[in-house]
């Protein structure tokens, strides 16, 4: 075969190294796009736009949350979550057992994933700010007493009578620090009552109470079996709540009372 | 001749029916004699009319009758976002929304005339509380802080304009008011420092007529920003004032950067329609440091109070606090606390509440009645003239309040969380501040609004999905359905072909109330002449 006489051997030359130089550039961006079109996004920046929509009001638009929601870069959820799934749950289920009441989110896959991505980019970021980082950090919450905290505890507090520091709070600070500790110590989410109904036989009933609103009681008895009645139905239902005194307290309390208590109760390890 | 004669008689027909029955001209036409004076057959407006009382003239369902209340129809929007708008009711047509979409409903049948539906990915997506309507065009504020105007007959889009920069971080939610020929929109936006502002638009053009600023400009020395529009206002056609509620100051929990009072932040103001100059301004919680918009409900009653009669605004607000004022001057009549609060050292002697420095959010924390989310939140409160009963959904609540100089003095700047709160209904006088009686309503609390009615019952909802009509006088619940999602709207009622519909909403589903057909044979009619 002939070779190529020079002019076109160096057009191909020229050609070849403009095209590489193209590749190169366009390898540098995120994604290869036609002219005039903004580039895809990545899963974090899909994830950030995602998050400011539907979560930020209550998370804060860095997720960093006191804004009645949770700190996720702080949550141990988040941060024991390996796969995104536990995320997953929470995101798709909501939290209505809760104080706040998160409501369910509808989210395909591909958007949990960017989601998470994101959540997970924000603890990085949160985790490199160390002494700069918002939120509350167990460093804070230090400015109480112990000696006084504990005639709290014994006295005015009225805490001896239903916990025990070597009983049920026996290493409570092992399992618990920091915002997490206080927030149970005045009000422990999730604590169960007891409920008894009397139905109208006389016969009476005691369980864990499961449901209660104007118009219905249920309860699940010593098998875990749930039963339930109507109101109108049953001679009387009594419920004992414990925790009702952590609600009773909350009047009481000065400031200085929960850091004196707090620094208490983190002696429990 | 004859053909004349016959065209004469047939356009004298015409006037004749128009002139005698307003009604019989059905063209989801809405002027604004009837956003004035609404007729039974309407709910025209966000409060359902502008006195944002939420008081419906209608008497056919009862105390007496109540427990026969059965579902008339359901419509499914059958999508994620919960219903938290009032919706419009005019000519026999429902218009509600969610972020990003609008339905027109059908009242008869509760079947689908259109919907209208634009992905919008700018802007918090956390609710959205109706569209306003004006001549035979609907006004609809987005998640990326546009009011677009549409088409009432079938959701086609005339035009949309910029109320503010979502990039900045603004976005709106609220139901505009539609006051003459002006439509007044607010913002909202807490996670910048902002500027909140009312902006009116022209009705059939979107051009903007005037903008009211409730914080100095961004940037000025020792002064605050925020004090975002986030709720629909109220109107007095004859001093010609709207009044409206402010939000809180930004940055929002530490308050070092905006020493002083921080105006008009969690105020109510009153604001000429015309020209949006500021007649008067109360703040309900100067100097805020715990994100209490004083945004609820500013409700207008003209009554006696203390023997005098007096033209009256009255507010349930955020920070705990009762607030009645004479809408004249913008002068306080009464501030009393209508749940535990624990933040303020007093009441000075202009009716404000006094912050106690030592509750502003510190580093290890500060213990505070309400919480963020306030004794009361956006869902609307009633006013029944009989009872003179002010009807709130409360939240009495518990929270604890950060700020440190790591969290910086830009949006939040500190951190808040929730303790403990319980959900119940206050029925407070509004000459003392009692409660007259009070209903639990869940722990965590309910997020339904209030509809009084005038034969007697208080409509509302619980925490845990039940709607409640109870008996306005004692709170006594009369009847209930189980909806299945907490009531996050505000119910209305109307009459249409001589049956009473309630509306109120649970999840994405929409629910009409009545009393059965055969129960109205022979029986009242909806609406008594009075």
């Amino acid at each position: 075969m002939k070779s190529l006489s020079f002019m076109p051997r160096f057009l191909i030359v020229v050609s070849c190294a403009a095209f590489a130089g193209v590749l190169i550039l366009a390898s540098r961006q995120p994604s290869v796009h036609a002219a005039g079109q903004a580039p895809a996004p990545t899963p974090v920046q899909a994830g950030a736009g995602l998050f400011q929509q539907d979560c930020a009001f209550c998370h804060g638009r860095d997720a960093m949350g006191g804004e009645t929601g949770p700190d996720l870069t702080r949550s141990k959820l988040v941060l024991s979550d390996t796969d995104g799934s536990k995320i997953a749950e929470v995101v798709r289920n909501g939290r209505l057992n809760t104080e706040k009441k998160m409501p369910p989110f509808h989210v395909s896959d591909a958007e949990m994933v960017s989601l998470v991505e994101f959540i997970r980019a924000r603890v990085t970021a949160a985790a490199a700010m160390k002494g700069g980082r918002r939120g509350v950090d167990v460093a804070d919450l230090q400015t109480g007493n112990v000696e006084l905290g504990k005639q709290y505890f014994n006295g005015a507090g009225g805490c001896s009578k239903c916990h025990s520091p070597t009983g049920d709070l026996a290493g409570v600070a092992s399992r618990h620090q920091g915002l997490s500790l206080e927030r149970r110590m005045l009000y422990p989410e999730g604590a169960k009552s007891k409920v008894t109904v009397t139905l109208a036989s006389g016969e009476t009933v005691t369980g864990t109470l499961a449901y209660l609103d104007e118009f219905t009681v249920g309860l699940r008895d010593s098998n875990n079996t749930y039963r339930s009645w109507f109101i109108d139905k049953v001679k009387k239902y009594v419920v004992d709540s414990p925790v009702e005194a952590h609600v009773e307290q909350f009047p009481k309390y000065t400031d200085a009372d929960i850091h004196n208590l707090m620094a208490y109760i983190q002696t429990l390890k | 001749m004859k053909l004349f004669q016959s065209a004469v008689v047939l356009a004298a027909s015409a006037l004749c029916v128009t002139a005698l029955s307003p009604h019989f001209v059905v063209a989801q036409n809405l002027e604004n004699s009837q956003i004035l004076k609404p007729t039974p057959d309407s709910w025209p407006l966000y409060h359902g009319d502008y006195s944002g009382r939420r008081h419906s003239p209608l008497t056919q369902i009862t105390p007496q009758n109540v427990d026969r209340l059965s579902l008339a129809w359901a419509f499914q929007t059958r999508q994620f976002f919960e219903i938290k708008s009032t919706p419009l009711l005019v000519d026999g047509v429902l218009y509600f929304s969610v972020p990003e979409h609008i339905w027109a409903v059908d009242a008869r049948s509760g079947h689908q005339l259109w919907h209208y539906s634009k992905p919008t990915p700018k802007g918090l997506h956390i609710g959205h509380r109706g569209v306003a309507m004006y001549k035979g065009w609907l006004y609809f504020t987005t998640t990326d802080a546009h009011l677009v105007s549409l088409n009432a007959k079938d959701g086609t889009v005339r035009w949309s304009k910029e109320i503010a920069d979502v990039n900045a971080g603004y976005w709106t939610t609220m139901s505009p008011l539609i006051v003459k020929d002006h439509v007044i929109v607010g913002v909202s936006g807490d996670f910048d420092n902002l500027g909140g502002y009312l902006r009116s638009f022209d009705p059939e053009t979107g051009d903007m007529q005037w903008q009211w600023n409730s914080t100095p400009s961004v940037g000025t020395p020792n002064s605050t920003t925020g004090g975002m529009t986030w709720m629909t206002g109220t109107y007095d056609p004859e001093l010609n004032l709207i009044f409206w509620g402010t939000g809180n100051p930004t940055p929002v929990l530490k308050g070092d950067s905006r020493p002083g009072d921080d105006q008009w932040t969690c105020s109510i103001v009153a604001i000429n329609p015309d020209t949006g100059k500021l007649a008067w301004g109360f703040q309900a919680s100067p100097h805020d440091t715990h994100d209490w918009d004083a945004v609820e409900t500013p409700v207008l009653v003209d009554a006696d109070f203390h023997g005098q009669p007096r033209k009256m605004l009255m507010q349930a607000s955020r920070n705990g606090y009762f607030f009645v004022l004479d809408r004249t001057t913008g002068k306080s009549l009464l501030t009393v606390p209508f749940g535990p609060t624990n933040w303020a050292l007093g009441v000075d002697k202009e009716g404000r509440p006094i912050p106690n420095p030592e509750k502003e959010p510190k580093p290890d924390g500060r213990l505070i009645a309400p919480d963020e989310g306030g004794l009361t939140n956006y869902r609307a409160p009633s006013f029944d003239p009989r009872t003179g009963l002010f009807i709130v959904d409360a939240h009495p609540s518990y929270s604890v309040y950060f700020a440190k100089p790591a969290d910086g003095a830009y949006g939040w700047a500190g951190a808040d969380y929730g303790l403990w709160g319980k959900g119940v209904i206050d029925a407070i006088d509004y000459q003392t501040g009692k409660i007259r009686w009070s209903h639990d309503v869940g722990d965590g609390g309910s997020g339904a609004g209030i509809l009084t009615t005038e034969s007697g019952l208080t409509i509302t909802g619980d925490g845990l999905g039940n709607v409640l009509a109870l008996e306005t006088k004692t709170g006594k619940t009369l009847w209930h359905a189980r909806t299945g999602r907490g009531m996050e709207s505000s119910p209305i009622t109307y009459e249409l072909d001589g049956r009473q519909y309630i509306i109120t909403s649970s999840g994405g589903t929409l629910f009409a109330w009545a009393l059965p057909e055969n129960a109205l044979e022979g029986g009242s009619s909806a609406s008594q002449p009075h």
